[in-house]
């Protein structure tokens, strides 16, 4: 039988991992489509986990003590991410239009630059106005376990692989099924042929930080279930693992971008068994820079990352 | 008169206006710096003092970002870890932080005054306490050997990749400061770091001193930085900024410069890493973090990217900003949130807001202006009628000097092609293409579209490497060589779609093309040695004669900003580029596109005293009239194979060729 | 048809195209030829709005072009089959047909329309779940030309068909153009390929640096021993 603590590694594991997937699907993207590093999309999603926040607590919910069941608790649910996902996407597209629009054909790092000016002003817009201590964040769910090979799994745990599961569905069915999602992978395979097709590909530009954003907020919402709290560093956090999940498994790639995040999450849950959490940061870090040093395309990438 | 119009007249007349603009600006140097070392005399407050040492750390910062960003357009986004890296060095070398125990092996350096016996109760200590005046040299050094050693295996990945290897580069640093208590007393910060000592008088905690040796350290960071700028180096650095591949190909050694350019970065760190830690007496990691990486980035973009002034006025407004105006900005919203009885106006506290402000100025600056405060860019003088108007002249010209011995009267071919393959995954670019260009002569290469021409050219120039076959230039094989190395072997070349420097000068991309015929390293451009005066002084009229090849087109123009140029213009440039690495052989990559028939038939005069100079050239081209003018023996294409060879007459007849050009005929009438 | 009138274009300072006229009628083959660097490219380019004239004006239908956006001009019935075909690689056969249809409605038309690619290229029917960056380059430009088919233009742009095809490839491509514009399709076609072009037109241009240095009827041309000195650049042009 598998050591029940090692179990209960991989079970956080995952759940870390389909966090981390949904925002580095987010962040890939967007890079499918321009080869722009966003780095606001991070705190996209830090700003996203306040608006959840905020959404639960409008509907009475604050705390932990405050537990609904059934439809009640689908009900508010599916309420907080439909405002979180739709307030990220919103946002995800006005920094598209004021931020990078005008920079779209300044060759170079530019673009990337300003985005890290965006990421910045987010930052400290939360840390001004919301302070720079833990939020506690509402929870509506039942605490319910299950015992599974010793390990614990909770309906916290279900919830998010649920949800996380039924995004990557919807995200897959809408790119191969539908005609503005296809208009989408032909806009980031060949843009100018795209445009030739009658693509708009301005517009294709907006849905893939909408879609982005929106994904962004639906990983800032489980954060918050999952942790029962959020503050202004989650983007710097969360968003480190998940950078290094999208570019462990290729930059561009949305099934690199999956499977990374799965990775990372697994890494970090077994990792954290083993190292000193003080030192998970420069294992991350150092994992990134290792990846695009001799392995620039990733697991499933394509890009080359070196100049001629 | 007015008081405006005594001043124009005084300006236009008289004294004043025989004063050039450069003497105008060393004048307004000497007095800025007048004014700054006055600056603690006059005013005697040490906490403002305290802020403007704090600023003049700060651009110093800027300095050596604006090296790495700005010169080598290398995006770092780590830049704070090399400053940890020089302050923790000096922290180690000059503190109670590390402490081991005392023995006989310690003797030597107690003699030489590095560090001395400390007796404590559990047995005697070493305490280290070498000078600062000699740690900041050494932390430079080290610093920049770790800017070597991380730069080397990083530097080739392209732009925003590397900038992301930098921000983790630069996270690493300091989270491993924080968790190596032993080293470096964690977050708690060092302990009892040594303040410096002049002439057996300790600086104490008094800013003064540390002002002036901030001031000094500033303007020899500015000398260095202007030296290295318009020297041999910093032109390599804007090349690779402006198009690696093309300064490659005209010999910049794009590893070494980079490296180059990271490490002097780092020095700069470094050193001022040094001086921070002896002013605070302490260092701690959130010293060194990403926001101060940023906040350094934002500096420079503010500034004025690759402006050497521009950085040092952004880094001092932006630290004035936080330390001085930012307060009483608060102190008058205070105020006025009194007056109109708004809450939040009067709790408002900017100086906390500072890192929100710095990411707005990073958008604002990014979308409106680029280029910053003050640009790196010059604007020059228009130019007159008679500079505009150039007649297209027929004839060439006479004499180039100094375009190198050219192998005199050598025996054998200059360049032989054996078998050269080239595959680019599964199409085959050219298949087992062999040609032979004798030394002196002219060879024109031709063929439709698609047919392989360009990818000879930089299958030969190493820009692309050949899959099979063998390239042999003047008797030595040099397949697989970098571009930096055939150019310096002799090989020069133009590009189809043209690869120039665009934000630098018609000269600036000249002496470029120099760049492996000149020897001036970083340190003799620093120290400015009368050898050094007179390479560069040497260049540039060499360069001069090579643009006066094409008339009065380029001279005038030699200040200009190439991308201000015309198509034809620009060609020129290229050309002239090329020459001036005094090739033996000379490839020409449709040098005669876009230029009307006048102007082509003058290039094609001009050609064709360079070959009588001693040039080999070899030309692509589609106008079959130049190539007629020209050449002496034509290799037609097609395909990615050779498919005819001789003289323009005989090809221009040949079946094949015609019908590579137009087509096989249908089947069908 | 399609008319461009006194037509300059610029790339930057660079004069590409120099008071360029062409007149393509309803229902016509006509071919622009030329060596390389003659503006040919740069003319697709201007008739899908990539590129705008500097100069003159593109009139398609009666309707001048100018200020009308890349998706309009597919809408009113200019499709693109372009240079070195450029399908979506990572896409199926099937979806790179889709998106030559993407400004149409999806109905019965469509249906209609990919039967008739299938039947023009059977071999298209049969690769529909490939992906289309694993195709010969001859399937490659059969789905190509399909994929402009199914936006069920008036005006087909072909920019060199054959281009990098083998010569069998070559005769078959060639072979379906001629059947597409029995059809009912105007063609407008730039080709390096003179001799396979002018078998099929009815009329032609040829350019040189820009200028239009010869045209008329398709059968004249080509006895005319001047089109290849246009071609090796030699033509003298005032």
């Amino acid at each position: 039988m598998i050591d029940p603590v090692l179990l209960q590694q991989v079970i956080n594991g995952l759940s870390l991992g389909a966090m981390y997937a949904l925002l580095a699907l987010g962040f890939t993207l967007v890079y499918g489509i321009l080869e722009l590093i966003n780095f606001a999309h991070f705190n996209v999603f830090m700003v996203s986990s306040f608006v959840g926040m905020w959404a639960l607590e409008l509907l009475g919910i604050s705390g932990q003590s405050h537990v609904l069941t059934g439809f009640a608790l689908v009900g508010a649910l599916a309420f907080a991410f439909a405002v979180t996902m739709l307030a990220a996407g919103v946002l995800g597209v006005a920094i598209e239009r004021i931020a990078l629009r005008p920079l779209r054909n300044v060759r170079g790092t530019a673009a990337m630059i300003t985005t890290i000016g965006v990421s910045y002003i987010l930052f400290n817009v939360i840390l001004l106005t919301a302070g720079a201590g833990s939020q506690n964040f509402p929870n509506p769910m039942p605490v319910m376990r299950w015992d599974i090979g010793g390990a614990t799994l909770q309906l916290r745990e279900v919830l998010i692989w649920s949800i996380t599961l039924l995004l990557m569905i919807a995200l897959h069915l809408f790119v191969n099924r539908t005609r503005l999602g296809k208009a989408m992978r032909a806009t980031a395979q060949d843009a100018e042929a795209a445009r030739m097709m009658g693509i708009d590909v301005d517009r294709v530009v907006v849905i893939a930080f909408f879609l982005g954003s929106a994904l962004a907020g639906a990983a800032a919402l489980i954060f918050g279930l999952y942790y029962n709290f959020t503050s202004f560093i989650i983007g710097y956090t969360a968003g480190l693992r998940a950078f290094t999940a999208a570019v462990l498994g290729g930059i561009g790639s949305v099934t690199g971008a999956m499977v990374g995040g799965v990775l990372i999450g697994l890494i970090e849950s077994l990792g954290g068994h083993f190292f000193a959490t003080r030192w998970a940061d420069v294992i991350i870090f150092s994992i990134l820079i290792l990846v695009l040093v001799f392995v620039p395309s990733g697991l499933f990438g394509r890009a080359a990352a070196t100049r001629a | 008169m007015t008081v405006g119009e005594t001043f124009t007249w005084l300006r236009r007349a008289g004294p004043i206006a025989r004063v050039t603009p450069q003497t105008w600006q060393r004048i307004a140097i000497a007095c800025l710096f007048g004014a700054a070392i006055l600056f603690p005399i006059a005013h005697r407050n040490d906490g403002d003092i305290d802020a403007a040492a704090n600023a003049l750390t700060f651009a110093a910062l800027a300095l050596g970002l604006n090296i790495v960003v700005g010169l080598a357009g290398l995006l770092d986004l780590g830049y704070a870890a090399f400053f940890a890296i020089g302050a923790y060095t000096y922290g180690a070398a000059a503190s109670w932080q590390i402490t081991p125990d005392w023995s006989s092996f310690w003797e030597p350096f107690q003699w030489l005054g590095f560090v001395s016996r400390f007796h404590e109760a559990g047995g005697d200590v070493v305490h280290f306490h070498v000078s600062f005046w000699l740690m900041m040299p050494i932390a430079a050094a080290l610093t920049a050997f770790f800017g070597v050693l991380f730069g080397f295996p990083t530097l080739r990945l392209k732009g925003d990749y590397l900038a992301i290897v930098t921000l983790g580069f630069g996270e690493i640093v300091p989270i491993i400061a924080r968790n190596t208590p032993s080293v470096t007393n964690g977050a708690m910060g060092l302990n009892g770091v040594a303040a410096p000592q002049l002439f057996g008088w300790s600086f104490g905690v008094d800013a003064t001193p540390y002002y002036y040796v901030g001031l000094a350290l500033v303007a020899f960071l500015i000398l260095t930085s202007q030296r290295l700028k318009f020297s041999r180096i910093g032109r390599a650095w804007m090349a690779i900024r402006e198009d690696e591949v093309a300064a490659a190909a005209m010999g910049v050694n794009r590893t070494k410069m980079k490296l180059l350019a990271f490490a002097t970065g780092a020095a700069f760190a470094g050193a001022t890493g040094t001086l921070l830690v002896a002013k605070l007496q302490t260092a701690t990691p959130e010293m060194f973090g990403f926001p101060v990486s940023v906040m350094i980035l934002v500096m420079i973009v503010f500034g004025g990217i690759g402006s050497v002034w521009g950085v040092v006025v952004g880094a001092l407004i932006l630290q004035m900003l936080q330390s001085w105006f930012l307060q009483d900005l608060s102190g008058w919203l205070h105020a006025l949130g009194r007056l109109t009885h708004v809450e939040w106006l009067q709790r408002i506290e900017l100086a906390s807001s500072i890192e929100l402000i710095f990411g707005l100025i990073l958008v604002f600056m990014m979308l409106y202006r680029r280029d910053g405060l003050i640009p790196a860019t010059r604007r020059v003088a228009p130019l007159t009628i008679e500079e505009q108007v150039a007649a297209p002249t027929r004839g060439g010209f006479e004499g180039l000097e100094g375009l190198g011995a050219i192998d005199e009267r050598r025996e054998g071919p200059l360049l032989e092609i054996a078998g050269l393959t080239v595959r680019f995954g599964g199409l085959v670019a050219l298949r087992s293409v062999s040609l032979s260009v004798p030394a002196h002569s002219v060879l024109a290469v031709i063929g439709p579209n698609g047919s392989g021409k360009s990818t000879l050219f930089n299958a030969v120039t190493g820009l692309v490497s050949a899959d099979e076959g063998k390239i042999r230039f003047a008797g030595a094989e040099i397949t697989g060589l970098p571009p930096h190395v055939v150019l310096e072997r002799g090989i020069a070349r133009t590009f189809q779609n043209l690869r120039l420097f665009p934000n630098l000068t018609v000269l600036e991309n000249v002496l470029i093309g120099m760049h492996a015929r000149l020897e001036t390293g970083a340190v003799e451009a620093l120290l400015r040695l009368p050898r050094t005066r007179r390479e560069e002084h040497a260049a540039r009229e060499h360069a001069m004669e090579i643009l006066a090849v094409f008339g009065n087109r380029l001279v005038p123009r030699a200040d200009h900003v190439v991308a201000s140029l015309s198509y034809a213009n620009r060609r020129r440039v290229e050309i002239a580029r090329a020459l001036a690495s005094q090739p033996k052989l000379l490839l020409l990559d449709e040098p005669t596109a876009g230029m009307n028939p006048a102007e082509t038939l003058e290039l094609a005069d001009q050609i064709k005293s360079l070959n009588r100079l001693g040039l080999s050239i070899v030309l692509i081209e589609h106008k079959l009239d130049v190539v007629v003018n020209l050449a002496s023996q034509v290799i037609v294409l097609d395909h990615g194979e050779k498919i005819a060879e001789g003289s323009p007459a005989e090809v221009r007849r040949d079946d094949e060729v015609i019908r590579a050009y137009l087509g096989r005929s249908a089947a069908l009438a | 048809m399609l008319q461009f009138r006194n037509v300059d274009t610029h790339y930057g300072d660079l004069h590409v195209l120099k008071a360029v006229d062409y007149r393509i009628e309803e229902g016509e083959i006509v071919c622009l030829l030329g060596g390389n660097a003659s503006g040919k490219s740069t003319t697709m380019k201007t008739i899908m709005g990539v590129v705008l004239p500097s100069r003159g004006d593109v009139v398609f239908e009666g309707k001048s072009l100018t200020g009308v956006s890349i998706a309009e001009r597919v809408r009113r019935g200019i499709a693109p089959v372009l240079e070195a075909r450029r399908l979506f690689p990572r896409m199926t056969v099937y979806e790179n047909l889709e998106m030559g249809a993407y400004i149409r409605s999806r109905g019965p038309e469509f249906d209609e329309d990919l039967q008739r690619v299938f039947a023009l290229f059977p071999r298209v029917e049969e690769r529909l779940k490939q992906l289309a960056g694993t195709l010969s380059g001859g399937e490659q430009q059969m789905v190509a030309i399909g994929r402009a088919l199914m936006a069920r233009p008036k005006l087909l742009c072909m920019d060199e068909p054959s281009m990098g095809l083998s010569p069998v490839f070559v005769e078959q491509v060639f072979d379906i153009i001629q059947t597409i514009n029995r059809q009912g399709t105007t063609i407008f076609m730039v080709e390096q390929n003179a001799n396979m072009a002018l078998s099929i037109a009815d009329r032609a241009y040829v350019l040189q640096t820009g200028q239009v240095v010869l045209s008329g009827a398709a059968g004249e041309l080509r006895q005319n021993p001047m089109i290849r000195e246009a071609y090796l650049g030699e033509m003298k042009v005032e």
